[in-house]
């Protein structure tokens, strides 16, 4: 990852606070049996559902290398076997979005111009139901909280992955921008403007959160030095 | 039983019950039968002595033994979870403390939630054997079997769970109740104003219908219930939890084991690892279909070799498990490389050594509650084909984790596939292992019991807030 025009490194003013946040998985009211019931449970569930099916499921399935990427992607394969439509829900990248509700649109979107061209495909039956599940969130300290760049090193090498989703990945909807806690935090504190955008372009859906874990600190200790 | 000391519970509940004791001793007797070809037929050859008397009870693991396993921070989260609450008390009720997976799970989990300083008691109803026949009617008649459903059962069903509940205390803050035969315990919820939580081991998607309407009013009572699958579960107006059922990595069934370790229960049993094995372990039972696994592996042999092994038990005390396993030595005939293993139940340290030495394992159900048996192959690594029912998607996502089959054809392409293209094999065997390490280890069963009280608990000092 290049890290070239680097500003000089100043001392943090703030520490970094690693927090990491654990799930209670609830099991939701709605399911789909075809597709066109997938496009009405999509439009009409709780925020929480789309957050646990797209955000949530990357981090239950972080160790998968294969392309791994929503709930609604893998059902439209394996239980509807629609490829088409499950590459183009697949695609979908949540860092892309700062709030639910557009990544709600876009997959509702998908969905809607494909049984648009392919209106037969609504109502064919898959081979077992999607069920909406939604999760119950609760955010947690871990013993992190470094003030200087190799205490921050030694925080991201040592944090559990849900540590490094809750700041990488499902920061975006906390902070409303698109960015991370990481990037935001070396370029407020340390100054490292370029090892922040260097963080940001890592590709989630091409890395385990272990891999994403290697290249953030990769980015951080070539900064450092 | 109500202990204060969860290991001793632990240690009791697994052997020192004297009619279990008796049980077990009973079945010492019929020898573990090995079949293999007419000429090494294991009733010409020395059993292994190793596996005729039940081990003791191994001692209750503690919170840091876990900690190479599943890695520092995920013990530290038990601690930040439990450190908000410490003090509080947790009862579990239901009704056997032997035998049976939800006995088992609750001797590992209830030390581990005591360390953490979130006591938990453990209840076991009492009942006449009316009761218990009335509440294995409920079983099968839950899990979709037909029921008539009399005013004499219900009663018998209510008498004894008022009797418990006469005699139980409820003082903890949360209260779980395990499957249906204790629900109406949730009667006395106006005098103990516990979390009272259903947790459901059963599939609950295609109930008889008289049976269901007779428990649903006690399941409304609860504040949440918990199911261990998606698709078990019922509409109801009350929160519903999914918990999957878990495997404790340091149990005999699921410890590492030495490689001279599994080499010695492979000269035993006649395995030999120097060719490939595929192994389902699994009681004999027409739902398990050990006779389409046998058809699965006689199809793959045409174009690979290999060996089958059916390592399973209920032969020995169940007329329908002997007659199944009849059918399969039918089907296996006179296949030099089919070994039959009807072993007792507390083989657990041969069965992780069988997994252990398996190049695949098969979990042909064609009806399946949560699937622990793939859970444990998944565990060791091993590329994994099994029947897409019950709770086995929830583990096995298609290709990723291992694979999904829903015929004999499916079974046998699958076995053909992954003998023959190792590196894929390999590494659904290690993504397998990691959804397990994330999702389905005592610890993560730890975290959700804690997490689950912590939001009880938060909902109810809103609520007291509010008011």
């Amino acid at each position: 990852m290049p890290v070239n025009g680097q500003r000089p490194v100043r001392k943090p003013k703030k520490p970094f606070y690693f927090n990491t946040s654990e799930h209670l998985l609830r099991i939701g009211r709605q399911k789909a049996s075809n597709l066109a019931e997938l496009l009405k449970a999509i439009e009409t569930c709780p925020d929480d559902s789309i957050f646990q099916h797209t955000f949530r499921t990357l981090q239950e399935h972080h160790f998968i290398r294969q392309g791994f990427s929503n709930d609604f992607a893998h059902w439209t394969l394996s239980a509807v076997n629609e490829p088409a439509l499950a590459e183009q829900l697949a695609s979908v990248d949540v860092r892309e979005f700062t709030a639910i509700e557009g990544l709600r649109c876009r997959m509702v979107e998908i969905v809607n111009q494909f049984l648009q061209s392919h209106a037969k495909s609504g109502a064919h039956p898959a081979h077992e139901p999607f069920y909406f599940c939604a999760s119950d969130l609760v955010v947690l300290p871990t013993k992190f909280a470094p003030d200087t760049l190799n205490g921050f090193l030694e925080g991201i090498k040592q944090v559990s992955v849900h540590s490094i989703h809750h700041h990488f990945i499902e920061a975006r909807l906390r902070l409303r921008r698109m960015s991370n806690d990481f990037s935001v935090w070396l370029e407020e504190e340390a100054g490292l403007m370029d090892a922040a955008e260097a963080i940001e372009r890592i590709d989630i859906y091409a890395n385990t959160l272990e891999g994403v874990r290697r290249q953030i600190a990769s980015v951080v200790s070539e900064a450092m030095n | 039983m109500d202990s204060k000391d969860p290991s001793a519970q632990f240690a009791s509940s697994v052997a020192d019950s004297s009619a279990d004791r008796r049980r077990m001793e009973r079945r010492v007797g019929p020898p573990v039968r090995i079949q293999r070809s007419p000429g090494r037929r294991a009733s010409d050859r020395k059993l292994p002595s190793s596996i005729m008397t039940p081990p003791g009870p191994p001692p209750a693991p503690h919170l840091d033994d876990y900690r190479d396993i599943v890695g520092q921070s995920n013990i530290d989260i038990l601690r930040f979870l439990a450190r908000d609450l410490k003090g509080k008390t947790i009862k579990m009720v239901n009704s056997t403390a032997v035998g049976g997976g939800v006995a088992e799970m609750l001797n590992r989990l209830i030390p581990l939630l005591t360390e953490l300083e979130v006591r938990t008691h453990w209840d076991v109803i009492t009942g006449g054997n009316d009761f218990f026949e009335v509440t294995k009617a409920f079983h099968n008649a839950l899990h979709g079997a037909s029921y008539e459903l009399t005013k004499a059962a219900k009663n018998v069903f209510l008498m004894y769970n008022e009797q418990n509940r006469e005699r139980l205390r409820f003082d903890e803050q949360m209260v779980v109740i395990h499957d249906p035969q204790p629900l109406p315990l949730v009667l006395s919820r106006d005098k103990h104003p516990a979390h009272w939580v259903w947790r459901c081991h059963i599939d609950l998607s295609n109930p008889n219908e008289s049976v269901w309407e007779f428990l649903r009013p006690f399941v409304e009572q609860y504040d949440a219930a918990i199911f261990s699958s998606q698709s078990f579960a019922r509409q109801l107006p009350l929160p519903q939890y999914l918990f999957y059922p878990c495997i404790d990595p340091l149990s005999e069934k699921n410890k590492e084991l030495t490689e001279e370790q599994i080499q010695k229960v492979c000269d035993e049993f006649g395995i030999d690892r120097a060719r490939p094995i595929v192994t389902q372990v699994s009681r004999f039972d027409r739902l398990k279909d050990p006779v389409g696994v046998v058809q699965a592996y006689k199809l793959a042999k045409k174009y690979v070799d290999c060996q089958l092994v059916l390592a399973g038990g209920g032969a020995t005390d169940d007329p329908e498990g002997a007659a199944v396993l009849n059918e399969v030595k039918e089907a296996a005939g006179d296949d030099p490389d089919i070994i039959i293993l009807d072993l007792p139940p507390w083989c657990a340290f041969e069965i992780n050594a069988i997994q252990r030495a398996s190049t695949i394992i098969v979990q042909k159900s064609l009806k399946e509650g949560f699937g622990l048996t793939v859970t444990e192959a998944l565990w060791k690594g091993k590329p994994t084909i099994a029947g897409a029912v019950g709770g086995i998607p929830n583990q096995i996502i298609h290709k990723l984790t291992g694979v999904l089959v829903h015929s004999v054809e499916g079974c046998a392409f699958q076995i053909r596939y992954l003998l023959t293209h190792p590196e894929f094999a390999r590494t659904i065997g290690l993504n397998g292992r990691e959804h397990v390490k994330e999702n389905f280890l005592m610890t993560a069963d730890v975290k959700r019991w804690l997490l689950l009280l912590r939001f009880l608990e938060e909902g109810k000092e809103r609520r007291r807030k509010t008011a």
